[in-house]
This record gives structure tokens, sequence and C-alpha cells, in this order.
């Protein structure tokens, strides 16, 4: 486990966000906040699925292969 | 037959070879039995007398030493060989010269199907009882694990199965495979042990126990007690996909989630990257909506408000006026001229209204005011 948000947490608290905003029941100053918090969230679900690099390992063996 | 002490003074002391004779003959009054187990450590020899092994339980590991003369096992033509279910006819004796327990066996049989399965159904209620398979205890799957755990075993095609399903659906899953014995006697311990050494890895959030299909002996050890309590107490969630759709090895029940095939559990293990991607690209548009309609309604509102601000004095002014017209209306509705207007008329002298003749004489002046103007007058005579 690492401190960093995992992309489970990120997503579920971005549809979370969306939900409240379309129930319209945010003041403008939550709405702004919660849409900044939202786009910070949209941006680390993309930059975590850009930034994955697929490999198989080997237990055992140790061997990392780059995907094809 | 007797067995005969050595005295030393009052303490009565035995030879090895009486304690070992004395407690033989106590085991050799036990009736013969059938025992259920596992063989393990098979021994037969050209020159010996007697084939040996070790009859194993498999849920606790416990054993028993079995003998049986070589001439009596060459004629049931058994193809005996470690890791097979066996019923063991015999009595229990004591092997005098070395003071061994073991069971001297009179007859062997391989468990048939039957057998098998009324003891797997058997495993399955004890387990059942204890809540291994209840419902509280599946635990959902991540739905973007960072490293997903496969063991798997030494035949490629269930391997190669899912890493192609799971590359398809997400290319940057981490895959970490272990490989291992899924058949055979040493399966169910080697498939326990790599489940934990998997689940401890780092960053392992999910493990999938994968085994493509095979004959329902190959499977058995799905069905193993070790590899179900592996699976029920493993770290982190199990999907089990073993063998085909109609194969339900025990660790099925055991597991978090049950895949059909191979396939099925890279479907179940990780999302579809392009149905992500859609998903999140909707939630930021919606965001984003969202936050416009919350801007929308303040500014509208704003609106509202500032031409309400903006009307206010001059609605001020009107209701005041509004206010002042009804005054003056019945301000006007109590002025005299309404009177004059009926043909009254007011007359004044020089010290003001005139109310009664005797303010007056003839021939004095006054002045006669009329709802449209007036004239001067003389009195020519007064009446009381």
């Amino acid at each position: 486990m690492t401190d960093e948000v995992s992309f489970e947490d990120a997503r579920r608290e971005l549809e979370q966000i969306v939900g409240k905003l379309e129930s319209g029941q945010a003041s403008l100053e939550e709405a702004v906040a919660l849409w900044e918090r939202g786009e910070l969230l949209y941006r680390t679900c993309v930059g975590k699925l850009d930034a994955a690099q697929g490999k198989i390992e080997e237990l055992g063996k140790r061997v990392e292969e780059a995907r094809p | 037959m007797k067995v005969e002490p050595l005295l030393y003074g009052d303490r009565k002391v035995y030879t090895v070879s009486a304690f070992n004779r004395g407690v033989a003959s106590w085991v050799a009054r036990l009736p013969s039995i059938w025992v259920e187990g596992e063989v393990t450590e098979f021994r037969r020899q050209q020159g010996w007398q007697s084939v040996f092994f070790t009859l194993k339980d498999s849920t606790d590991g416990a054993c028993l030493s079995v003998s049986m003369p070589r001439g009596r096992f060459d004629g049931l033509r058994l193809d005996l060989a470690d890791g097979m279910a066996v019923h063991v006819f015999g009595r229990p004796e004591l092997y005098e010269a070395r003071g061994v327990f073991q069971l001297r066996a009179l007859s062997i049989e391989p468990l048939g199907l039957g057998a098998v399965l009324a003891g797997l159904e058997r495993l399955k209620q004890k387990l059942a009882t204890e809540g291994l398979f209840a419902p509280e205890r599946k635990r959902p799957l991540p739905v973007l694990p960072r490293r997903i755990g496969v063991l798997t075993g030494n035949e490629a095609a269930a391997k190669r199965d899912f890493v192609t399903a799971v590359q398809a659906r997400f290319p940057a899953a981490n895959l970490l495979v272990a490989q291992t014995y899924v058949q055979g006697q040493a399966a169910p311990t080697a498939i326990a042990a790599t489940m934990q050494t998997l689940a401890r890895e780092p960053e392992v959030d999910v493990i999938v126990l994968t085994r493509g299909g095979g004959s329902f002996e190959d499977l058995l050890p799905f069905s193993d007690e070790r590899v179900i309590r592996a699976v029920a107490e493993c770290d982190v969630p199990v999907v089990s996909a073993v063998g085909h759709e109609q194969d339900t090895p025990l660790c099925d029940h055991a597991a978090d989630v049950r895949a059909s095939t191979p396939t099925a559990a890279a479907r179940l293990v990780v999302p579809d990257e392009r149905e992500l991607r859609e998903r999140l690209d909707t939630a930021r548009a919606a965001l984003a909506r969202g936050a416009g309609a919350a801007l929308e309604r303040a500014r509208s509102s704003l609106t509202r408000d500032r031409e309400r601000l903006d009307r206010a004095p001059a609605l001020l002014v009107e209701r005041k006026r509004a206010g002042l017209e009804g005054l003056v209306g019945r301000l006007q509705a109590l002025s005299p001229r309404k009177t004059l207007a009926r043909g009254y008329a007011i007359v004044r002298t020089d010290n003001g209204i005139v109310r009664s003749s005797a303010e007056l004489e003839s021939g004095s002046r006054v002045d006669v005011e009329l709802a449209e103007g007036g004239f001067g007058a003389r009195v020519e005579e007064t009446k009381a």
C-alpha cells in the first residue's frame, strides 16, 4: 500500500462529486470547490492510466519483460 | 504370552524385547479395520518380503506406516502410486524388532469414484458448516488491481488464455505469474504455499487461481482441503478459474468469485480500458456541466436580485404616489367646493363666513362665493 490515493478511491470520489453537483444541492462556492476537486481527481485517474506500464513477471524467475 | 520382568529389589524392569513383545500382544488383540488415506513413500523391491508405504491423512498430515506381504500385494495387481487415495484393510501391529507401530495390510482398494465423490461431499458439508463458503465472507474485487497474482500450472494454455485476455482489455495490467504443480500428490501443498507467497508480494491486490480443463482426477487438488483453506484464508480476494464451465472444484465455493474459464476471469479482474476512459470522460463532462449549472443558477438569481434592486426606488415612489393620491381624493371629498357644486353658496363679510342673519344688517356689503365665480352684493333686508 502507498500513501498516494488509489485509482479506485479517486474514481469513487469523482463519481460522488458528480452526483452532488448534478443534484444541484451545492452552493456556488461549494460547487466551484467540488469542480476543482473533481478535475484534480479526473487528472489523477487519467494520469494513472497513462502512466501505467504493463509488465509480466514470473515469480521466482523475476524476469521482467515489456509487453509486446 | 506371559512377559516376565527382572527384579531389582522392589522395582520390576522389562527388557526392550519383553516390553515390545508385551505391547505387541496387546495390539494384536485389536480388530482388523478399514483405514482411508493417501499413499506416500511407496517402496517395493524384488528382494523384500513386504512392500511398504505410508498412509497419510490429507487433512492434517497424520501418518501411518503400512506393510503388506509382497506376494499378496502383487496378487492385487494394483498400480499403486504416491498420491492415490486408498482404503486399506488390515490389523494394527507392533513390529517387535524395531518397536514400530504399523498397519499390516490384508487388502488395499483404490478409492473408487463413488467413494471419492462421497468424500468430497462430506468435506463440502464440513467446510460449509464452518462457514468457509458463506456469502458474507466474499470480498469485492478491486476495480483496478495494481498487480494481479496468477497461480497456474506448467501447461501453457490456461496461462496464455488469461494473459491474452487481460492484455486485450487492459494493456497496462501488471501480472505476477507463479507456476506450480497443479496436478498430482504434491499439488495441494504447492498450490497453498504458492498462494500465500503471491499474497505477500507487494501490490498484489487479487489472485487468480487458474488451470485448464482436465479429468475429474486431474482437478482433484482444487478440491483438497488444504487448497480450499488457503483460498479462504488468503489475504487478498481470490478468483477461481479452474477447468471448464461444468467443473466445480470445491475451491470455487471458497473463492471470492468463481469464473467459468481463464478468459472469464480476465474480464473479472481488469476493467476494459477504453470503457474506463470513456466513463472518466463522461464523469468529467458531468462535472463541468454540474459546476456550470451551479454557476448559472447563481448568476440568474443574481440577475433577478439586481432587477428587483433596480425597480425598487421607482416602486417606492409609485407606492407613495398612490398613497398620496388616495389622500388627495379623501381631501377633495371633504372640500366645500363639492358642496358649492350642488348649488350652495358661501357668504362672507369682512368678519368671515356668515352663518346667521344676525351677523348682517340692511345695506351690509357681502361677498358671495359660488361653485364657479362669485359676486358682491348688498343686503336688502334680514330675516330672523
